[in-house]
């Protein structure tokens, strides 16, 4: 039995942070049905961010504005666990998709909101891409660092979309979980602003004032002179000096011993207050040989230390031996992009494992089965796609999309 | 107390953000935690951080390398639904107190592992230390910065995944659980948590192009996104979005008093020479404004835009207070503080902060009494050093 095994869940989102929660759900084993306009989801356009949120699901392409796909929609309903979207407020309800509607159809619902900023409040009203969440949480300010005279600095990975998104599917799952114990369901929410701030969570106010964290410097290297990457002859080395033991084997290794007894390294305190010092006069010495012979001699020291490598785009993790044995990393074959490949399965359960049950669905691709499983014949789908109610993928496919 | 996970027992072994920060999400769910640290306290305690995520939970302290604090542990076992843990795979095995020796005497128990490396990995054995997993899985070298090479990630981004998929794990388990009335292993590790984050960059297709070469490539300067930061005046700044699915009033140029260029695609289809001119002439209009005055007029006319604040200003954001993300704390060793609340809220029965970080074996005695130990059992752990007890010496 599969983790989710007999979970349907009703993917009505698109773009990032609604659609990747389903994905995960996909992952543990649930039937993840995305509702998608018969026109597509608008990120498909960008192949790359589409595919990392979509896998393991199928595809109905179905327009919920249109009466008969509303009613379409409310049949399928009837059927889940599960309704999960980001839509902007006000939208569901216009649809007959929000949950006091819904709820009427099925009434032990579990149904889901991942928001771009919040349920009500202020600026509850506004939709908002992952970059503003990182301006709001402090990250970019943070990353830059601002205090050192940089710029803000913006993190490639879109971190705060999957964070609201994967904050969603605790919240789900703990319903699911009230629900088998009571038979209730519920209404969960997230939102991008919420799941920004998990990411700097390590930050308070003691008595209104910012209590000291640890702080990146100008070169963007490290938190300090024991938790930084040197540069070395070839390359960079992260090193994770974190205890006193760790730390004189560092001075020892870099043949710098006699740190160890100035007084102005002499504790983690002293070491902070003159960090710069003490970076001039390792930074050189980490120069002197390649960044293998450095972790070499640290590991015999005992030193915490990992080569910083170039993985070409992520190729080398996606194509390691182990990280493939391990099951850390998938490939299927896309109808339209031939072989893809990705992260795979990211918890491992014993009992009731996950699946990576399939690659993204074309646009779609599972419309006549999903409507035939509610009892639409083919010449009911054929006259729902006549009017434009339903998309079934078909020979037209790549003339109307890219993937 | 209340929320979903009510009656639901968890020790957390975890040392760090990544466990601690996912047992919180499910702590502030109604489940009842106890941390199990050694005596002299968790090492992460050094760090502030660890007074959020260490919150709504009892701390017992046992030395776990001593018989008699095994014994006690296996005690509080007798009650407990989840055991959560992050040391390096093999380190419980060596304490008997692996998954194999435990999942015979109970069945039930859900047993979560987030080391740094999974098991069976040739990293495995390696410390586990977020930048060095950083460093190890290649995000330092995605991340463009001011200079070439490797950029350290500020945001502890391998344990800032790995969280989600420890409390997603045990979350699972404990559904899946109410249907086959059994426990499991639940494994991820740090370095699965930074394969989280690669859902917009590491794709890769046989046909066609795709992942690090397009939307999101790596470049200097930094990406689509980075183009939309500006500074303001009194070197303050901002990130304009364009977009907040309203119908926008005004568009930024006109905002900003500039003639109006039109979307970001006929934007990027200028000549070079044109878009660097009308490139500088923003980058000069919005270092004349205040920047709140500025937000707010974006705002106003439903344009995306926000203030980059420093990460302990995050607290002053008006939805963020709105959505009950902003908390005080009275904590016993800081004083009264000011923390994010819960991220995600569970409207038919909503959780609570339960508490502020317990000190070091705080609740020893209490809840070693719950588990059926007597006082004098718990004096001889204590005499022996197996236990220690806040407040006791």
């Amino acid at each position: 039995m599969l983790a989710l095994e007999g979970i349907r869940v009703l993917d009505f989102g698109q773009y990032l942070a609604g659609p990747f929660g389903p994905m995960v759900l996909a992952d543990l084993g649930a039937d993840v049905i995305k509702v998608e306009p018969a026109k597509g989801d608008n990120m498909r356009p960008a192949a790359a961010p589409f595919f990392g949120c979509q896998r393991g699901k199928r595809s109905l392409a179905l327009d919920v504005r249109s009466d008969e796909g509303r009613v379409i929609a409310h049949e399928l309903v009837a059927t889940a666990d599960v309704v999960h979207h980001n839509m902007t407020k006000g939208t569901a309800p216009k649809l007959g998709l929000d949950y006091e509607t819904l709820r009427a159809i099925k009434p032990d619902l579990v149904y889901c909101n991942t928001w771009a900023y919040g349920k009500e409040g202020p600026l509850s009203d506004f939709g908002g891409l992952d970059p503003l969440y990182q301006a709001t949480s402090g990250l970019e300010y943070e990353s830059g660092p601002v205090a050192e005279g940089n710029a803000p600095l913006y993190y490639r990975f879109g971190m705060c979309d999957a964070s609201n998104a994967l904050l969603s599917v605790v919240g789900v799952l703990l319903a699911l979980y009230h629900r088998r114990r009571t038979g209730e369901g519920m209404d969960v929410w997230a939102s991008l602003l919420n799941g920004g701030s998990v990411f700097t969570a390590d930050t308070l106010l003691v008595d209104g004032e910012p209590a000291p964290r640890p702080r990146l410097d100008a070169a963007q290297t490290g938190f300090g002179a024991g938790y930084r990457l040197y540069e070395t002859q070839d390359g960079w080395i992260q090193i994770a000096a974190v205890t006193e033991e760790q730390w004189s084997g560092l001075l020892t290794t870099v043949r710098r011993a006699e740190l160890a007894d100035d007084p102005r390294f002499a504790t983690p305190a002293d070491r902070e207050r003159n960090r710069r010092d003490l970076e001039a006069l390792l930074e050189p010495a980490f120069r002197t040989r390649t960044a293998l012979q450095w972790s070499w001699v640290l590991d015999e020291a005992d030193v915490p230390n990992e080569v910083a490598i170039d993985t070409v785009g992520g190729q080398q993790v996606l194509f390691d031996e182990d990280n493939v044995r391990l099951g850390l990393v998938t490939e299927y074959q896309h109808p339209v992009k031939g072989l893809l490949r990705q992260f795979g399965q990211l918890i491992d359960l014993s009992d009731t494992p996950g699946k990576v049950q399939g690659p993204p669905p074309l646009c779609g691709q599972h419309t006549r089965e999903i409507l035939a499983e509610l009892g639409h014949d083919d010449a009911d789908v054929d006259r729902l796609a006549a009017a434009d109610v339903v998309y079934a993928a078909g020979d037209d496919y790549t003339e109307r999309f890219s993937v | 107390m209340s929320g979903v996970l009510e009656g639901i027992r968890i020790l957390d072994l975890t040392w760090g953000s990544a466990g601690s920060m996912g047992v919180l999400l499910l702590a502030e769910q109604g489940a009842d935690v106890v941390k199990v640290e050694p005596p002299t306290g968790d090492p992460f305690r050094a760090y502030v951080g660890s007074h959020v995520w260490n919150r709504s939970r009892r701390s017992v302290a046992l030395d776990l390398k001593s018989d008699g604090g095994r014994k006690a542990f296996r005690r509080l076992l007798a009650d407990a639904d989840v055991l959560v843990e992050s040391f390096r795979p093999g380190v419980m095995d060596r304490l008997g107190l692996g998954y194999e020796a435990l999942a015979e005497e109970l069945p039930r128990l859900v047993y979560c592992s987030c080391p740094g490396y999974p098991q069976g990995h040739r990293l495995a054995d390696r410390p586990g230390y977020d930048a060095l997993v950083q460093a190890a899985s290649g995000q330092q070298w995605e991340q463009p910065g001011w200079r070439p090479g490797p950029t350290f990630l500020a945001m502890p981004m391998p344990s800032m995944g790995a969280l989600f998929l420890v409390a997603i794990g045990i979350a699972t388990a404990l559904v899946a659980r109410e249907a086959t009335g059994r426990g499991q292993h639940v494994r991820t590790s740090l370095l699965q948590g930074t394969l989280l984050y690669t859902t917009q960059i590491w794709q890769h297709v046989q046909h066609g192009a795709l992942a690090h070469n397009t939307l999101m490539a790596k470049s200097y300067p930094p990406g689509i996104h980075q183009s939309s930061i500006f500074e303001c005046a009194n070197g303050e700044w901002v990130h304009a979005s364009t977009m907040n699915g309203l119908p926008p009033k005004r568009s930024q140029d006109e905002i900003l008093g500039l003639p109006d260029v039109g979307d970001l695609w006929t934007f990027m289809a200028l000549p070079p020479e044109e878009k660097r001119k009308i490139e500088e002439a923003r980058a000069a209009a919005f270092r004349a404004r205040d920047r709140d005055e500025l937000v707010e007029e974006f705002h106003e006319n439903n344009l995306g835009c926000e203030a980059i604040v420093r990460a302990d200003q995050q607290f002053a954001h008006p939805q963020l207070r709105a959505n009950g993300m902003v908390a005080t704390v009275d904590d016993p060793e800081l004083g009264e503080t000011t923390q994010i609340g819960l991220p995600f809220t569970l409207e038919g029965a909503p959780g609570a902060i339960q508490g502020p970080a317990p000190r070091v074996g705080e609740h020893t005695r209490p809840v070693l009494v719950e588990a059926g130990l007597d006082d004098r059992e718990v004096d001889a752990l204590l005499a022996a050093g197996a236990a220690r007890a806040f407040g006791e010496t």
